[in-house]
């Protein structure tokens, strides 16, 4: 606090170059503590989760061979796309010190209603872009509850979670839908370029959207500035309540596309769709090192976890371990990753 | 404290209370008390000495030391140097707990009590009455009522605390703090939030209180209600122990000559000439029942107005209000032209700009960078892209000319020192352009000396630029000396203004503590 002129600056310029030594530098014990001094904290969650990353990979390949295949990798990316798509929103949502509880449901409602339209003989286009729009205003419904009449968005995306699982359910009263007539349209969800899944493609396309948006746009910065400080944002004139609805009606709209991707891949649309979905997009957002609170963290960290998380479910699945297993271990990486984060905030902090 | 001047007066001519003889020691003594806080000293040899029985004031201007006294009595601020003596006993009050068990109950202007339970809960929270594991209900709503009725409350004790009028909850705090068994009992201004009649009920309690042999330290503003409830009064000035007296030997008029001291007869030292033309901000009236009546306040291009008055005497509310955030209905004319301002928002975009009370919470978003800080009101603008790059660029030039230390614009604001904090909040206003009504609430508040004058500095230089500044603060002397007309509020009235450069500050503190003028000296 005295003279605020070297240490952070060259935590900072450290970080760089850490990142570049990686794990078999000359010193990375030495680069780890540069990089724990000032803003290098958030360096540091972000490259630690690439470097566990990099790390459960090798393992994986070692303990199971057809970890690396080209099949078993492409696989992995298809099924990480759907719920990657719906965190990256979750990431939005929460840098903006909220929460959305309702995606399983409003993906739920996606998919069935582009089954549903398509059922009614309209075009594949027009049908996912209705459904989409439902997925937004869904979301800026929510969020513009929680925003305007200050209501906890807790308790609005709990609500809605409840309401929109029902009324998707009411859509074709709980009856799957089929939604095979596109041929193309089936592609979107489940076909490949080269090896690579479509899906895949759209998850990474939808992250690298959404890192510009926040990097580079009025807009993202009104978002951290709104997940720190609420009060000061007001007060320095901007339209808090507008972009904490926008938020949400991105989430909103992602988890839509999310749901169209799913009943694409199916060629059914399902209303039991997307259980529990919610709680697997805000681990990855936190173990992507997003700050619960809000201001911190961005999509490139939740990105990685998502894969991450997915590997970790590949793996199990390849060793024969049982999905009960499964999620015993994805806990425990969440309690770990969050003492990590914690522990690295509270050293950047006091230095 | 070597000014300090006892005056004593012979026993027998007092109230009700005993007149206690000599040999006996005091209920209460505080004996050069030092409490430093980073950047100043709160209290420096304070003394206080409180006898059984009477109903001691304690008086002083705003950052007297008074609240920290009591925080030091009640236990809740350590003392760095001095002793506290209690019947003649030294005792150490390290915490809250160690000065209820030493027989101190405070009774803070924020009522420490539960909202959301109800009277007797919170009259006898964690004392509650019980046979084994249960809590016996009635009982406890028995001992609630006989506590309220010695109040003299007559509101139904199973009311939610939250659910009652701001009186009621007062009585409550001060019925709980009475459940214990209490021998000093502290008043923080309870007649800031009571009426007249309520007022009544806590005088007539106060005097039963010290009938008992009780010792009761009423902190007040008023004169008129120090001269009737108390017995003595000590004067605080600067952290210092200025004054002893027997109010019934003592005059209103003295006690606000202890309070503002004799070496500010000075007039202000401000050099230049009130600037000429005709109003930039004026404000026609601000104005909400009971909080806050405000009227025909101007302020010209170029011309810095100070806004005076003790806490809670309505300078955030006006700044607020005026900024579009309140309750307030705001008539105001900006440049000649009526303007309605409904939000923040709005009032950013006609061009005013509050640096507000609070930097941390209210002013700065201390998790992000000085640039992202400094840039974030100006990029509410086409093309909407890389706004750290446009922030930065847009707040390069107002950080260095308000001479902000810091490393680079990508240093978290949260590591720089007060005051530069407080220049990153006013960069973000200047960077934005445009700016041309700026509004300070207590801008200087826990920055440093040379801190202090460059902020002045620089809203002079904004001043001098074109821009209309209101600037409230607790500190008089700062702005008789840096502004050009300073307007007092008086429990949410503006009632009156004066030239710096033609009134002894003396004055204009006489208006602050009292609400009148010294002698007629209003010139607006």
């Amino acid at each position: 606090m005295t003279t605020p002129s070297s240490g952070p600056k060259t935590a900072w310029q450290a970080a760089p170059s850490a990142a570049g030594t990686g794990p078999g530098g000359s010193g990375p014990a030495e680069a780890a503590r540069a990089l724990l001094r000032g803003r290098g904290a958030e360096l540091v969650v972000k490259f630690n989760l690439v470097l566990v990353f990099l790390v459960l990979c090798a393992v994986a390949s070692v303990l199971a061979p057809e970890f690396l295949t080209t099949r078993n990798l492409s696989n992995l990316l298809q099924q990480s796309a759907l719920t990657g798509i719906v965190a990256i929103g979750m990431t939005l949502v929460v840098l903006t010190s909220g929460i959305d509880l309702s995606v399983g449901s409003v993906a739920a409602f996606g998919g069935m209603t582009v089954a549903l339209l398509m059922d009614h003989d309209m075009n594949y286009v027009l049908a996912m872009l209705i459904s989409l729009a439902a997925g937004a205003g869904f979301g800026a419904i929510m969020g513009g509850l929680s925003a305007y009449l200050t209501l906890p968005a807790f308790m609005t995306t709990l609500a809605g979670l409840t309401a929109i699982r029902g009324l998707a359910y009411l859509l074709s009263d709980g009856e799957p839908v089929n939604a095979d007539q596109s041929h193309t349209f089936q592609l979107i969800g489940g076909g490949f370029i080269g090896t690579i899944p479509i899906a895949g493609l759209i998850f990474l396309g939808v992250t690298i959207l959404a890192a510009l948006v926040l990097r580079g746009t009025t807009f993202g910065e009104y978002v951290y500035a709104v997940g720190s400080n609420k009060e000061a944002a007001r007060l320095s004139g901007l339209p808090v309540r507008g972009v904490i609805t926008a938020v949400f009606a991105i989430s909103g709209a992602l988890a839509a596309l999310s749901g169209v991707l799913l009943t694409s891949r199916l060629t059914i649309g399902q209303p039991t769709a997307f259980d529990g979905l919610e709680l697997d997009a805000i681990a990855a957002v936190v173990l992507g090192g997003t700050n619960l609170f809000g201001g911190r963290g961005g999509v490139l960290g939740t990105f990685v976890a998502v894969l991450l998380l997915s590997v970790v479910r590949n793996l199990c699945n390849l060793m024969g371990l049982d999905s009960f297993f499964q999620m015993v271990v994805t806990g425990l990486i969440l309690v770990v990753a969050l003492i990590l984060n914690v522990t690295i905030e509270k050293r950047g902090s006091r230095a | 404290m070597n000014e300090a001047h006892e005056t004593r007066r012979a026993d027998g001519t007092g109230t009700a209370r005993a007149a206690a003889p000599a040999p006996r020691p005091p209920r209460l003594t505080m004996r050069g008390i030092v409490k430093r806080f980073p950047g100043t000293r709160a209290l420096d040899h304070a003394e206080l000495t409180v006898r059984g029985g009477e109903t001691h004031c304690l008086l002083g201007e705003n950052g007297a030391g008074k609240s920290t006294l009591m925080k030091v009595l009640a236990g809740s601020h350590q003392p760095d140097e001095g002793e506290i003596l209690i019947d003649g006993e030294r005792v150490s009050l390290s915490s809250p707990q160690q000065g209820l068990a030493a027989g101190i109950a405070v009774i803070y202007q924020e009522l420490d009590l539960v909202p959301d339970l109800t009277v007797a809960q919170n009259l006898l929270l964690g004392r509650a009455p019980t046979r084994g594991p249960i809590v016996r209900g009635r009982r406890r709503i028995e001992l609630a009522r006989a506590a309220i009725a010695r109040v003299g409350g007559d509101f139904p004790v199973t009311a939610k605390v939250r659910d009652l009028p701001i009186a009621a909850q007062q009585l409550t705090a001060i019925a709980k703090a009475l459940t214990s068994d209490a021998r000093i009992i502290v008043m923080d201004e309870p007649s800031a939030t009571l009426g007249e009649e309520d007022l009544r009920k806590v005088f007539a309690l106060v005097r039963s209180l010290t009938a008992e042999g009780r010792s009761v330290i009423y902190i007040s503003h008023r004169m008129d209600e120090v001269m009737e409830i108390g017995d003595r009064a000590t004067v605080l000035r600067d952290g210092r122990t200025v004054a002893v007296r027997e109010l019934a030997e003592t005059t209103a008029a003295e006690l606000v000559s202890d309070m503002i001291g004799e070496s500010r007869e000075l007039v202000g030292t401000v050099d230049r000439p009130r600037p000429e033309g005709p109003p930039l901000l004026e404000i026609r009236s601000v104005h909400r029942e009971g909080l806050i009546d405000v009227q025909g306040i101007e302020v010209r291009a170029g011309e810095v107005v100070g806004l005076a008055g003790l806490g809670g005497a309505g300078r955030t509310t006006l700044l607020r209000s005026l900024f579009g955030d309140g309750h307030a209905a705001v008539s105001l004319r900006l440049a000649g032209a009526e303007v309605r301002l409904h939000s923040p928002a709005a009032a950013v975009r006609a061009g005013l700009a509050l640096v507000p009370e609070s930097r941390k919470e209210q002013g700065l978003m201390l998790g992000l960078s000085v640039g992202r800080n400094a840039g974030i009101a100006s990029l509410g603008r086409p093309p909407w892209l890389a706004p750290r790059r446009a922030g930065r660029r847009a707040s390069a030039d107002a950080l260095s000319g308000l001479g902000v230390r810091h490393a680079s614009a990508d240093q978290l604001v949260g590591q720089l020192s007060g005051g530069n904090q407080q220049k990153v909040v006013l960069a973000k206003w200047i960077s934005r352009g445009g700016l041309r009504v700026l509004l300070l609430d207590e801008p200087t508040r826990g920055l440093d000396v040379g801190a202090k004058a460059d902020l002045y500095r620089q809203v002079r230089k904004l001043a001098d630029e074109g821009v209309a500044v209101l600037l409230a603060s607790s500190e008089l002397t700062e702005l008789t000396a840096n502004t050009d007309l300073v307007w007092v509020l008086y429990e949410g009235r503006n009632v009156a203004c004066f030239d710096p450069r033609t009134t002894a500050e003396r004055d204009i503190a006489h208006t602050v503590i009292t609400g009148t003028s010294p002698d007629s000296g209003a010139t607006p």
